[in-house]
């Protein structure tokens, strides 16, 4: 009951004029970032999170989580209209939507995306308003041991279920925690790796810097390299009343939906997992479980149905973790996070009860922007389909310059913008060898608050590490740590079951 | 056979993993500057973590190098090009602009340098008109001021140009009624932008 008078509450925060007007501003960006090849809702948080420094807490994260839930909806638009993922999020929404739109259903395609959205995101805003509350509370009792496992457990999924190269996950991860200690050392205050005596690098790297460098500059390098600087829509009419067709063909996609928005949320919630896994994974099992599997492929609506509710829900279900635990279930929500700790905030569960506005107002803005974004998405189609128009050659400058402002606003430092484009071109090269990036800006987000709860470890400990593996005296981190070492050494044990296996079936 | 066609995956991969093995070792030295030993009686020293977190880094970079020898990554078997002659043009030209961008923005302030910037780009990649790319080129730096500066009240750098900019400081802070303030806007923003937005309709 409790919890509803604080639901309520968080809705007219959202409903404030000041902050819908953000969060309609938001699900508009959202939607137009999403709907750009090339630009996901991680480019837009990373690149928009310098201008949310003069407004409250409250409004910047309506803001952003707006953004961030407009550019699930909005990815489906050119996965569908050009054939070409809006955002990686949306790459499964391809497979069965560009057939469609192929075939002359476009409207049909889209419709169902944007109402798998809607359907998504409504059931896991659900989900998180009724798991949050309980989880903050069990969470609340964790000091800073649990809180170093917890992080440990983050890092150690992405070994564990990322699904990359082992040693360059780990690479990742590792040089993310490098570029953390950067600066002032907290406890000794000594400084500590400033390279060429350069005084930028005494107040560290800020994340933003390698967020900026590798979501903005990295990802439109790697873009221009993909399209060439063009990208060609196919004409698609597009005819109103087929949208009251699309709504008879969704019933048929119930089965999708519930795949789609139970199974993307908890996979939301895992570190590592975010939007992109969620939405392959329910297309997977969608055509898998599906009566007519046969027909997936080639264009059948519970197939875009299917990712679409799975990546708005896994949206909703990755900031379950960032505002209850201070861990990010997705590279967005590693931003977020980030812009959290530059707002003033103390990300955890203390968030709960000492900011209770921001908290509630954040999830009362998800039931709003969901409802908005359904509505925009549909009516706004037409505009969307210009904007997708817009070469890629003017798009391009554009970001840069949103991307050098971007990197120079927080600290007021050219240093920073150096080191921006830095890391834009080195993060562009490693991601062409397949080296993961999200793992770097996770860890670098993580690494002062995993430093920080080490060495309180360990001063409470007198300085043994056996405070994260002893069951009797801290059940709850040594069990995450268990957890986390499963989920390290799980990539060596891949070969091997695999080897079994095939002996197993040539014998 | 040119230089993109030289540069296989492979060779990429090779170089890039010997490179980043060649950086955490600095970073270890690096680290060393400050003590790096940890024991129950003294606190962690400054150099610990960032010690430890690179020679974390080495050990990566050498197991990626022995996959590479063994053959085991896919990236040890492609010798496809790392990237094709018409992308690394792209690449390329996108680079040097920004680093020349961010090197006239030092000296020239980033609003006269933004001019530059996309007149180049614009005019090197797009196949827009003149008349076109010198209406976007003028407004982005303008919207931008107007948004930083006005808006957000974070001053950009400006360089040399700064002297410029005094007077417009002077009519934004000085004691302008709102409707001379307004028909500046209108002046500023609103036409630019709906030029550029007519432009883009009409002008290719």
């Amino acid at each position: 009951m409790e919890t509803i008078g604080f639901l309520l509450d968080g809705i007219f925060t959202s409903l404030q004029w000041f902050n819908l007007a953000l969060l309609i501003f938001g699900c508009l960006i959202g939607l137009f970032v999403g709907a750009m090849p090339g630009l996901g809702s991680v480019n837009g948080v990373a690149i928009l999170i310098p201008i949310t420094f003069i407004i409250p807490p409250t409004a910047a994260i309506i803001f952003l989580a707006a953004v961030y839930y407009g550019a699930m909806y909005g990815g489906a638009i050119s996965s569908v209209m050009l054939g070409i993922p809006g955002a990686s999020t949306a790459v499964a929404t391809v497979f069965d939507g560009r057939p469609l739109a192929v075939k002359g259903e476009a409207m049909t395609a889209l419709t169902a995306a944007a109402v798998g959205s809607f359907v998504g995101g409504t059931v896991s805003v659900i989900l998180f308003t009724l798991f949050a509350p309980p989880l903050a509370e069990v969470a609340l009792r964790f000091n800073a041991p649990e809180t170093f496992a917890l992080m440990v457990m983050a890092f150690a999924t992405f070994v564990g279920l990322g699904g990359d190269d082992v040693p360059k996950t780990i690479f990742s991860i590792l040089i993310g925690l490098a570029l953390s200690t950067i600066g002032l050392d907290l406890i000794t205050g000594k400084p500590r790796l400033i390279f060429f005596n350069i005084p930028g690098f005494l107040h560290g790297i800020n994340f933003l810097v390698l967020a900026i460098g590798i979501y903005g500059i990295g990802e439109m390098l790697w873009t221009l390299e993909e399209t060439k600087g063009k990208v060609q829509m196919s004409k698609l009419s597009v005819n109103m009343k087929e949208v009251g067709r699309a709504f008879g063909a969704l019933k048929k996609t119930i089965m999708a939906m519930n795949i789609g928005s139970f199974l993307g949320f908890f996979v939301g919630i895992l570190p590592a997992a975010g939007a992109t896994p969620a939405s392959l994974m329910s297309y997977g099992i969608t055509k898998q479980l599906s009566k007519n599997s046969k027909e997936f492929g080639s264009g059948v609506p519970a197939g875009v149905v299917a990712p679409e509710c799975a990546n708005n829900s896994a949206s909703t279900g990755s900031m379950l973790p960032m505002l209850t635990l201070g861990i990010p279930g997705s590279p967005t929500t590693a931003i977020l996070l980030g812009g959290m700790i530059l707002w003033g905030l103390t990300p955890g569960p203390l968030l709960f009860t000492q900011e209770p506005e921001f908290v509630w107002g954040l999830i009362g803005s998800l039931y709003i922007a969901n409802f908005f974004t359904l509505v925009l998405n549909i009516a706004l189609i037409p505009a969307f389909l210009m904007v997708l128009r817009i070469p890629f050659a003017i798009l391009a400058p554009v970001i840069f310059v949103l991307c050098v402002t971007g990197g120079y606003a927080p600290t007021q430092s050219l240093h920073d913008v150096w080191l921006m484009l830095l890391f834009g071109f080195a993060g562009y090269i490693l991601r062409k060898l397949d080296y993961p990036v999200a793992p770097a800006v996770l860890s670098i987000v993580l690494g002062p608050l995993a430093e920080k709860a080490l060495r309180q470890s360990l001063i409470l400990s007198d300085g043994s590490m056996g405070i994260f593996f002893d069951i009797s005296e801290k059940p709850i981190a040594a069990v995450i740590m268990y957890i986390a070492i499963v989920l390290l050494i799980m990539p060596a044990f891949g070969p091997l079951y695999r080897r079994f296996f095939k002996k197993k079936q040539t014998a | 056979m040119s230089i993109t066609n030289k540069i296989t995956v492979k060779r990429a991969e090779i170089a890039v993993a010997v490179i980043l093995a060649l950086c955490s070792i600095a970073l270890m030295i690096k680290s060393a500057e400050n003590r790096i030993t940890w024991n129950a009686e003294e606190n962690m020293g400054a150099g610990f973590l960032p010690f430890y977190l690179s020679l974390g880094m080495l050990i990566c970079t050498i197991l990626t190098i022995i996959k590479f020898v063994l053959k085991r990554s896919p990236q040890s078997k492609d010798d496809t090009p790392f990237i094709d002659a018409v992308a690394f043009k792209f690449i390329a030209v996108t680079i040097i602009s920004l680093v020349v961008l961010v090197l006239a923005i030092g000296y020239l302030g980033i609003y006269f340098s933004l001019i530059f910037f996309l007149a180049f780009y614009l005019r090197y990649f797009s196949e827009k008109s003149v008349a076109f790319i010198t209406i976007f080129a003028i407004t982005t730096p303008i919207l931008t001021f107007l948004f930083f500066e006005w808006m957000l009240k974070i001053p950009l750098p400006q360089g040399i140009s700064e002297p410029l900019f005094y007077p417009v400081y002077d009519f934004m802070y000085g004691g302008f009624s709102f409707a001379v303030k307004m028909i500046f806007i209108i002046l500023t923003v609103v036409l630019p932008t709906a030029l550029v937005f007519l432009t883009t309709r009409f002008i290719k």
